[in-house]
């Protein structure tokens, strides 16, 4: 076991599990990285379930009734404790069908961020849902968490859409800039992207030297044994991106992420939550 | 804005069913204590809505009621029996401005000296306040008074086991209403009280002479008024905070009461706090959110307002029975109980706090007294945790003493009178490395003890005073500074 390399699948009780567990189990397979399921409970003491609507206050009030709610809470955490662990066990099926060796499960207290922040040491890759529990019901497309967890930890993160496909053919938002360079470094040298066709594709405004970098990306790649073709497509990068998604058939997005202050991206918006709120394939976004 | 909607929408259902039962028992307190505080029904009930409703969005803890309370009530009523009741508005204003500046100090953390048994005895004495507070309802009255009572406790305690859906006080005064008016019962009724609420509140300021004078008839009320009511409120905080398993803000809610006060002095309404009856019944019921504060506020003004007619018919025997239940809720049974298991200072710290209260009709003197009690056992009680050891060193020629524990003003006699300065001998050596000297009276002992030595021609050296000794020894002793012994010994 090599707990420092583990693969973490954030998941929760909603569609978008399933789809976690198989895409994290497709990169565990490739990276040959051990996995672990993470299912967070959240408790809600703003939430009462008594139905006792009586009012009347008797005898040792107080005392009895803290002693009702604690048992209350105390049956609540130990029923939600029970059905996490069934849940995840079945996810956990789901991995060794897929041929994953002995996927690690775990349950924590806590608040989301918190606890992948308190959790990130050791692990490789997050694999998350792009909707959580809380999304399903709204009409946001990017559940709201993403944003801040991905500031949050400097891991990669492959953040997954509904359905699932075994990815054939990746495709790199390519900018020239650092983070993105640095992610190339990172898909060249990882297994993940094996036997992968990887298409390089730069748009929005062009730089003076983009030629230049393109070609210096396809020469890493390559040089990595990774099939390279690359495109220059001048125009908004939302739309030409997915465009190019549609038309060669991409089904894994590669970006660098969050590259800018909060700040910035307060008052400006940000690149990465617009491309992945339009992105309808799974985004890997590197940090 | 998360927050927010977690706080007021996370629990719409069950905050307006409980806010209903509480707005029920509110009604009740409101009446009683605007009698006993010599004013008109309708001041308190102004005041409970006035303080629900705008806690609900300034307080700190979410799911805690506040309305007018007998706590503050007993506190009022010389002044309206001297000046009027304009002059209790002014107060009530002064009180919800000394409570913010208090909220601004942060004085809530000064809770912290106030120890369990004092919180013990204040919830009983409340409980006997409000008991008492029936009395006047209850004594040389006629059969049908205790009649229309006790039917009124069987049906609170009695319908929770038939139906829990609906609140049981709800049931007893309705069912009461309607039995008094069809046997034509010859009791009290609310109506017979003194004016009940007719309209809407409407903004008003108090009536009174803007000038030190009056200040110096409202402040000492108000200031009582300010204590009691964050006392009560940072109390009835702690026990949600427990029974919720949840944080809350003490400082919003000190300048949240402080709001909620000025509010309701501006409506023609007296000062409140937060309830810990109605609070631990809103909890019961399912309130956990701030809708569950404000519905109670609504319903109350809706019912009195809008059923005025009707609640002028409830007897005040319901409402008396309404109020055992509540005084019955909120006394800490498992006080009297374990009475004798219970440590015997916590008892006495307890009843003490009681007594007084129950003396003087004064939380705040009875929360002072239980405290100074609780520091008097604390002090004697850490004052135990001292020895002082010898043992003679250098074949005769110098004796040795350990210091270990506690030297402060309710040890230091012990301390002096362990060293034995009659001895005949060369040196003396005190090892204070593993004591603790707190205080000036503490360094003057070890001065003390150093002086008496040295008048017998004995040497002294004290070794080992750490740091936190050192500073105090450095800052007051003076043995180490040849002039100030001059001074100390001329006391001598």
């Amino acid at each position: 076991m090599q707990p420092e390399h583990k693969i973490l699948a954030c998941v929760d009780q909603s569609q978008f599990a399933d789809y976690v567990a198989d895409y994290a189990a497709w990169a565990a397979t490739r990276m040959g990285a051990p996995l672990e399921f993470l299912h967070i409970l959240h408790r809600h003491p703003e939430v009462s379930i008594g139905n006792d609507h009586s009012g009347a206050i008797g005898f040792g009030a107080q005392e009895t009734l803290l002693t009702e709610l604690s048992e209350q809470d105390e049956a609540r955490s130990r029923d939600a404790r029970e059905q996490g662990r069934l849940f995840l066990n079945r996810l956990r099926q789901r991995a060794i069908a897929a041929g994953v060796e002995a996927p690690d499960v775990r349950q924590r207290h806590g608040a989301l961020e918190q606890t992948l922040v308190e959790q990130a040491e050791g692990v490789r890759l997050f694999v998350l849902g792009r909707r959580g529990e809380s999304a399903e019901t709204t009409q946001r497309d990017l559940g709201r968490n993403v944003e801040q967890m991905v500031r949050a930890l400097h891991r990669p993160i492959l953040a997954v859409t509904e359905g699932f496909q075994e990815p054939r053919r990746a495709m790199v938002a390519f900018d020239g800039k650092a983070v993105t360079r640095k992610g190339v470094e990172m898909i060249a040298s990882s297994p993940l992207f094996r036997d992968l066709p990887v298409h390089l594709l730069m748009s929005g405004k062009q730089r003076k030297d983009a030629a230049k970098q393109l070609d210096w990306a396809r020469t890493r790649l390559e040089a990595a044994g990774i099939e390279a073709p690359t495109a220059l497509v001048p125009g908004d990068a939302e739309r030409v991106i997915a465009r190019y998604a549609k038309d060669q058939d991409i089904d894994l997005l590669i970006m660098g992420a969050y590259a800018h202050s909060p700040l910035r991206s307060l008052l400006f918006g940000s690149k990465t939550s617009d491309l992945l709120r339009s992105a309808k394939i799974p985004t890997l976004l590197l940090r | 804005m998360n927050s927010l909607k977690q706080d007021w929408l996370s629990n719409v259902r069950n905050d307006l069913l409980a806010g209903l039962a509480v707005a029920l028992a509110l009604i009740p307190e409101a009446i009683a204590f605007s009698i006993i505080a010599g004013v008109d029904p309708k001041v308190g009930l102004y005041a409970s809505f006035c303080i629900a409703t705008v806690i609900a969005f300034t307080g700190g803890r979410p799911g805690m009621i506040s309305a007018a309370t007998g706590a503050m009530a007993v506190l009022m009523v010389t002044l309206v029996k001297d000046h009027g009741l304009q002059y209790l508005l002014a107060a009530t204003l002064l009180t919800g401005v000394l409570q913010i500046i208090a909220g601004w100090l942060n004085l809530a953390v000064l809770m912290r000296f106030v120890s369990r048994s004092v919180i013990t005895g204040f919830v009983n004495a409340l409980a006997i306040l409000i008991f008492m507070a029936q009395l006047p309802e209850l004594i040389g009255m006629s059969w049908q008074v205790y009649a229309v009572v006790a039917a009124g406790l069987v049906i609170i305690y009695g319908f929770p086991y038939l139906t829990k859906a609906i609140p049981s006080p709800l049931v007893t005064i309705v069912l009461l209403t309607i039995a008094a008016i069809f046997f034509g019962l010859d009791i009290r009724t609310v109506g017979d009280m003194g004016d009940l609420p007719d309209s809407l509140p409407v903004f008003l300021l108090p009536e009174v002479p803007l000038n030190l004078e009056t200040l110096q008839i409202i402040l000492p009320f108000s200031a009582t008024m300010a204590m009691v009511g964050l006392l009560e409120s940072m109390m009835t905080a702690a026990i949600v905070d427990d029974l919720t398993d949840s944080p809350s803000n003490k400082r919003r809610e000190c300048v949240g009461q402080g709001i909620a006060n000025i509010a309701s002095g501006c409506v023609g309404g007296m000062a409140g706090c937060a309830m810990i009856g109605q609070s631990v019944i809103n909890v019961k019921s399912g309130g956990r959110g701030r809708l569950s504060t404000l519905s109670a506020g609504l319903f109350l003004l809706i019912m009195v307002v809008f059923l005025g007619d009707w609640v002028a018919q409830i007897p005040m025997a319901a409402l008396v029975a309404v109020m055992i239940m509540v005084s019955i809720g909120t006394f800490n049974w498992a006080s009297i109980w374990n009475l004798r298991s219970n440590p015997k200072s916590f008892s006495t710290e307890m009843i003490i706090t009681v007594v007084v209260v129950v003396a003087t009709h004064d939380l705040a003197q009875g929360v002072l007294a239980g405290v100074l009690v609780t520091g008097f056992f604390f002090a004697h009680k850490v004052g135990q945790v001292l020895y002082v050891g010898s043992q003679s060193e250098d074949e005769g020629r110098m004796r040795s003493y350990s210091v270990v524990g506690q030297v402060f003003f309710a040890s230091a006699e012990r301390f002096v009178s362990a060293f034995d300065f009659k001895e005949v001998i060369e040196t003396v050596r005190i090892d204070v490395s593993r004591a603790h000297f707190w205080d000036i009276t503490a360094v003057t002992a070890l001065d003390k003890v150093v002086i008496k030595f040295r008048r017998e021609g004995t040497e002294v050296e004290v070794i080992g005073l750490n740091q936190a000794s050192a500073t105090m020894v450095d800052r007051f002793a003076v043995h180490d500074k040849p002039d100030a012994v001059e001074g100390l010994m001329g006391d001598h």
